[in-house]
């Protein structure tokens, strides 16, 4: 490519981005105006004279009235400038448009007539409803009976082809637990030949509570602005609502109760109404208030109050007085209308902001008033909020939502039917989120190839296939991760992913220790509780043991030694640790020795160690035969401070697992491999468009930016990734054709004969781990890697 | 409406009256609707714009703004002593600046300096919050994220040299340094997208490794999997995604970014070019190192370049004890390095083009926090009504009331100074205040940037500078 070509390029990716500029003509706040003072009385809304009407876009640019990017071309604004009295547009009895004004408008129309979404001056066209609505399912065509196939065969007479079993895997399983199906997974699914086995693998995938938990905290983390790093932790103006989070997805929790709960709080859900508290003073429309009214209404209703908090939106209908009154609910004080930043006077009432169905008592105290709130937003005949998340789900599987984007609810969806009926089936299936996600996937729109478009879909958008998604830089890390073998060891956020007890029997062994009920207590020293306790217990052997194995945890991290070496840690109360000490213990006497530790709240170590001479088994439990002192203090039997099951922490550790379990197969714990949205946001993720979640995020960017190909190509996280990866490959995968066994695991298929040929060149004999590395790069870079199709 | 030849005879005719009808109604620049004047982007001055970032609080009354000196002396009262440097002459007559910044003052013949930089008080006054504010012309919080200021010219001028990324940062890590979530949350695109967000060089003699193969691997390896790469897409069985927007713009991405992986322009990045002589000049640190790498960015034609002292609290600039020591080894830290650097833009030709500007989030005083009847909380470490230990002589407080900062090239003024602080505490500006969004608005007109340029996010503008109300001091313009 010449350097000139190049600088286009460029110039393009300039101009590209996901914002337009408005050198001078903003739709809402200048051209808005200027149309209704003088065009729209007679031709918006209801009134088409002459047969024109402006209301919307595309009926402005019916009959040639403008042509976008040319004003000189443009009819209309030939007509406003007219002086003959016949012609001219206003007519002669009404005032001309000033020239200041008409250079907006020809500035608006060179620039491509831009218009907001959704936005029409026939306020009357298009009102989005508020009460569900009842759909009458269309007749199945070709016996596609699917209800969102009979609603979508109706505009689509010949639907998208069916998608390949292999492409249906793929899609699935990132889409449902955003992880690659692995390569035997995939040579299972082809050769099954159950016409059901499709319904079959969504089931299993949505069965799987920890995975799907692992993916869709990604997106609710997004939503509800939630992370283990960022703005206001340093301050505690912020708190996380991860271990409720991640608990309610992995439960399954019904989406009503789910909001009810971050509404109208416990401590551990509250993080999302509070906001983000920043010392010093603030922007009337940022106090933690206005956060409030803007979060809720944007993440449960798709409806931006954002203009709202500064003065009456121009361009829908919210009022200055909804967003406070709204604000007003959650505010602890009265609360005083400010517009841009300006006091008014006028004082708020709390209110809620679609009163025909009901409001909140304003003289409540605050908790009853937003218990009341959370029962309103999620009232069954607010039809608004199923429709808002059912749309935000679709849109997630289905690469567009049926609004979109998915956070401008107010604005007509492509489909109607289609929408009014998946929220009015989302609700009467109990709000759950895994039956919705099922119910899209089953269908044969889900399941068809996607459609290939060759510039972004604009307002004129019909449906004609699913659209291709770009992997989030979770899912990236996380197949990335899966085929390397690198998944960081602990997770960053603090949530319960110890598989249930069912699990766990399934991945045990035999062994030579016999199960007993936990007879280990937590313990701690005695006195005043201190950040730190140190814990120790002598043992005497009389003979080194054939097995041992220990299990322990402590709220909220412990280390463990035996005769002065590093055997266990834990950071995570909530995942216990189960090791096979046997080669640290000796004949004689060993020590065991805990460094506890507690952040805040709760405090307490509890462990059990089973230890095997041959011919018996010995117990070994925390209790007040341990030694504990504080920090520079004596040593003293320990304080018991709850048996196990008692406490805030309910029956952690698992004895039928500590006793026969293949303890090689997790060995950081009972837990699954940690997953990318688990652990901080890094250089990679951020690279890849992890947002910092100061803000609500609702929408990843879908391009690659020259400065994320740069670290794709050259970064020291995915570089350290390949190179662990190569080595691992290599020891664990030497009879394999490694090339086809990369194609399988990240693109589901194999390569062609042209794409071996390359292969072989790349890998040469497939001695040199420098060349797998590169093999992998190869892969993951290959846009059909990184989209989900 | 009208029949489509009645159109047709409508439009000849008002061809012929355009000449006319345009006439009649006098339109010179059009003008935007309501009191908002026409977003024209003015001629711009400079090409380049080289931040210099002084992080922490460079306190004015000990750098550039001299003022009542006393040395340390056991017992003396401590309000009495307004600078803890004497004054010391520059090259320009009526500018005095302060000891320990003699090769600064000789070059200050080449630039302007403004002593009447304001602050607002954000209620509690904090670095990372007057950071953010001084970065992308916003308080946090914000409904949506704001780009920093480098962003913005990335986003309205683009590269100057396609193959340099246009937003450049050096010296400030992310991580490992307290307050980073605080600096990642301006360090940023904002709602721009990471397309305009900084290129992070946080180690100036390791910047090379930005845009070199990943370590360990050979140009001939890295060029041949690029290659490898190609063949690989060529030959994807899947054709028809090959027209696929997304596929396409990725790939256009990979393209770019090997091409600055191997391009000239990529040597830039690598100090161990530069010749020992002049790399000795600018050695005073990983700072000095950041100002040579920025002049060498700027030859290839980096658009927006941040050089900072790194911001850690408590450390560098932030002197809330033993303030006079600190900023005494500070200033051998930058008195060398940012003389050069302006010495070394004019010897290439480059400094009539390219904006430097030295700044921090505020200044600093030994007794006030704030600015007078300001409610912050007193942030010192180090206080005393009396001088005692040395550790207390320093300024010690933050200061938002008049703040210095020098601005060279790119078109502004020689030797000149603008704006005045009082000569007894409290030491506000007293003469021509400048706001940070006027400051802004100042730098975005040296640059070609209207500072009413707004994008729409989320139905709602975003201006370059807070509501498009900042207003450039042209004063300052030659």
């Amino acid at each position: 490519m010449s350097m000139n070509s190049f600088r286009t390029i460029l110039i393009l990716l300039a101009l590209s981005g996901t914002c337009s500029p408005l050198v001078g003509a903003d739709f809402a706040h200048e051209v808005v105006p200027i149309l209704k003072e003088h065009c729209t009385e007679c031709h918006g809304g209801d009134k088409a004279k002459g047969g024109f009407s402006l209301n919307t876009r595309s009926l402005f640019l019916e009959d040639d009235a403008a042509e976008p990017g040319n004003a000189a071309k443009s009819y209309f604004l030939e007509l406003i400038e007219e002086t003959d009295p016949e012609v001219q547009m206003p007519p002669e009895k009404k005032p001309r448009v000033p020239a200041e004004q008409i250079a907006v408008l020809k500035k608006w129309v060179d620039e491509g007539l831009a218009w907001e979404a959704g936005f029409s001056f026939g306020a009357k066209t298009w009102e989005p409803p508020l009460e569900p609505v009842k759909v009458t399912l269309p007749p199945a065509l070709s016996g596609r009976d699917h209800p969102v196939d009979r609603i979508l065969d109706q505009t689509l007479p010949t639907p998208p082809q069916p998608a390949s079993d292999a492409a249906f895997l793929r899609r699935v399983t990132l889409d449902a637990i955003g992880l690659l199906p692995e390569p035997e997974e995939l040579e299972a699914f082809l050769a099954d030949t159950d016409p059901e086995k499709r319904t079959r693998k969504i089931d299993e995938l949505l069965a799987n509570d920890i995975a799907y938990a692992d993916h869709w905290l990604t997106t609710w983390n997004d939503l509800l602005r939630n992370d283990y790093t960022g703005t206001g932790f340093i301050t505690k103006g912020r708190t996380q609502i991860t271990s409720w989070l991640y608990a309610a997805l992995r439960e399954n929790m019904p989406y009503d109760q789910f909001v009810r709960e971050l509404i109208s709080p416990t401590p551990d859900s509250a993080g999302f109404i509070n906001g983000i508290k920043w010392r010093g003073d603030v922007n009337a429309s940022q106090t933690c208030d206005i956060q409030f009214a803007q979060n809720i209404s944007q993440v449960f209703l798709g409806i931006n109050m954002k203009c709202a908090s500064c003065h009456d939106s121009f361009i829908d209908r919210w009022k200055l007085s909804e967003a406070y009154n709204l604000a007003a609910i959650f505010s602890e004080q009265p609360l005083e209308l400010n517009r841009c930043d300006k006091p008014t006077g006028e004082m708020a009432t709390p209110k809620w902001i679609f009163p025909s169905q009901g409001d909140v008592d304003p003289a409540a105290p605050k908790a009853e008033r937003l218990k009341q709130l959370a029962g309103l937003m999620t009232h069954p005949d607010n039809g608004r909020f199923t429709r808002t998340v059912v749309n935000r789900i679709w849109e997630r599987l289905m690469g567009r939502g049926i609004v979109h984007p998915v956070d401008s609810m107010d604005s007509q969806p492509w489909n109607e039917d289609l929408l009014d009926y998946l929220a009015v089936r989302f609700a009467e299936d109990g709000h759950d989120l895994r039956k919705f996600i099922r119910l899209v996937m089953t269908s044969n729109a889900y399941q068809s190839q996607c459609e290939i478009l060759d510039q972004e879909a604009g307002e004129d958008y019909t449906w004609s296939g699913p659209g291709a998604k770009r992997m989030t830089a979770e899912q990236f890390l996380d197949a990335i991760w899966q085929i390397t073998g690198t998944h960081p060891e602990k997770p960053d956020a603090n949530v319960d992913r110890a598989l249930p007890d069912e699990d766990l029997v399934k991945t045990t062994t035999e062994s030579v220790f016999e199960a007993a009920p936990v007879s280990a207590k937590w313990i701690w020293h005695e006195g005043e509780t201190d950040k730190k306790s140190w814990l120790r217990k002598t043992v005497k052997l009389d003979k080194k043991p054939v097995a041992a194995r220990l299990m322990a945890t402590c709220d909220n991290y412990f280390t463990l030694r035996i005769n002065g070496e590093d055997v266990a840690e834990s950071k995570v109360w909530m995942n216990p640790v189960y090791i096979d000490i046997s080669k640290w213990l000796k004949q004689g006497t060993n020590t065991f020795s805990v460094v506890a530790g507690m952040t805040g709240g709760a405090s307490g170590f509890i462990g059990e160690i089973l230890i095997h001479d041959g011919e018996k088994q010995t117990v070994i439990s925390s209790d007040k035969t341990w030694q504990a002192r504080r920090a520079k203090g004596e040593w003293a039997a320990a304080k018991e401070l709850h048996p196990h099951g008692a406490g805030p922490w309910g029956k952690l550790l698992k004895p039928q697992f500590l006793a026969s379990a293949d303890l090689k197969k997790y060995p950081a714990g009972l837990t699954p491999p940690v997953r990318a949205a688990l652990v901080k946001n890094d250089f990679l993720m951020r690279s890849l468009g992890r947002p910092h979640r100061d803000q609500v995020v609702t929408t990843r960017p879908s391009g690659l930016t020259t400065l994320q190909a740069i670290d794709l190509a050259n970064g020291d996280i995915l570089s350290a990734y390949l190179s662990k990866g190569a080595e691992k490959l290599m020891r664990e995968k030497s009879g394999y054709d490694l090339g086809e066994w990369l194609y399988r695991f990240a693109l589901s298929r194999t390569p062609t004969d042209d794409e071996k040929q390359i292969i072989s060149e790349v890998l040469g004999d497939g001695s040199d781990p420098r060349a797998v590395e590169d093999l992998m790069w190869l892969v993951f870079m290959q846009p059909e890697f990184q989209m989900i199709r | 409406m009208y029949t489509f030849e009645e159109k047709l005879a409508r439009r000849s005719l008002l061809k012929k009256l355009s000449a006319a009808s345009l006439a009649a109604l006098g339109t010179g620049a059009p003008r935007a609707w309501a009191n908002a004047d026409e977003v024209v982007h003015p001629a711009p001055k400079a090409d380049s714009c080289i931040l210099i970032w002084l992080a922490g609080g460079m306190a004015a009354p000990d750098t550039f703004d001299p003022k009542r000196y006393y040395p340390f002396e056991k017992g003396l009262e401590v309000d009495k002593i307004l600078s803890t440097f004497p004054a010391i002459d520059t090259a320009v007559d009526h500018i005095k600046i302060t000891k320990g910044m003699e090769n600064i003052a000789k070059v200050m013949d080449r630039g302007t300096l403004i002593r009447s930089a304001v602050q607002p008080d954000l209620g509690h006054i904090l670095h990372s919050r007057h950071q953010f504010h001084w970065h992308t012309g916003y308080v946090p919080p914000l409904t949506v994220a704001a780009p920093h200021l480098g962003a913005w010219m990335a986003k309205v001028l683009g590269p100057k040299n396609p193959v340099i990324p246009p937003f450049i940062n050096i010296g400030q890590r992310l991580e490992g340094v307290g307050e980073k979530e605080e600096l990642k949350a301006f360090t940023t695109g904002g709602f721009f997208g990471t397309e305009y967000g900084p290129m992070n060089l946080p180690y100036p003699e390791d910047a090379v490794r930005s845009v070199q193969p990943p370590e360990g691997m050979e140009p001939g390896r890295f060029a041949n999997r690029y290659k490898h790469y190609r063949k690989l897409i060529d030959k994807n069985p899947n054709r028809e995604w090959m027209s696929d927007f997304q596929q396409e713009s990725m790939l256009r991405s990979m393209d770019a970014a090997h091409r600055l992986l191997q391009s000239k322009e990529k040597n830039a990045f690598d100090l161990t070019l530069e010749p020992e002589e002049s790399k000795k000049i600018y050695d005073t640190g990983r700072f000095g190192r950041g100002c040579l790498l920025a002049r060498r960015l700027v030859e290839e034609g980096a658009r927006f370049v941040e050089v900072t002292t790194e911001y850690i609290p408590f450390i560098h600039w932030d002197t809330h004890e033993n303030g006079h020591t600190t900023v005494d080894r500070l200033k051998k830290e930058i008195d060398l390095p940012v003389s050069q650097l302006i010495l070394d833009l004019e010897k290439r030709g480059l400094l009539d083009r390219t904006l430097v500007i030295i700044a921090s989030e505020f200044s600093r005083d030994m007794m006030i926090e704030g600015v007078p009847g300001s409610n912050a909380k007193d942030q010192s470490r180090a206080r005393a009504e009396k001088l005692g230990e040395m550790k207390h002589y320093g300024l010690h407080r933050h200061f938002t009331g008049g703040t210095s900062v020098a601005m060279f090239g790119g078109g502004v003024k020689e030797g000149f100074l603008y704006g005045k602080t009082a000569g007894e505490r409290p030491l506000v500006a007293v003469e021509n205040p400048v706001s940070v969004e006027d400051l802004h608005a100042t730098i975005y007109t040296a640059m070609g940037i209207s500072p009413k340029t707004a994008f729409n996010v989320e139905k709602r503008p975003f201006y370059a500078t807070k509501d498009g109300h900042g207003k450039p001091v042209m004063d300052i313009f030659a």
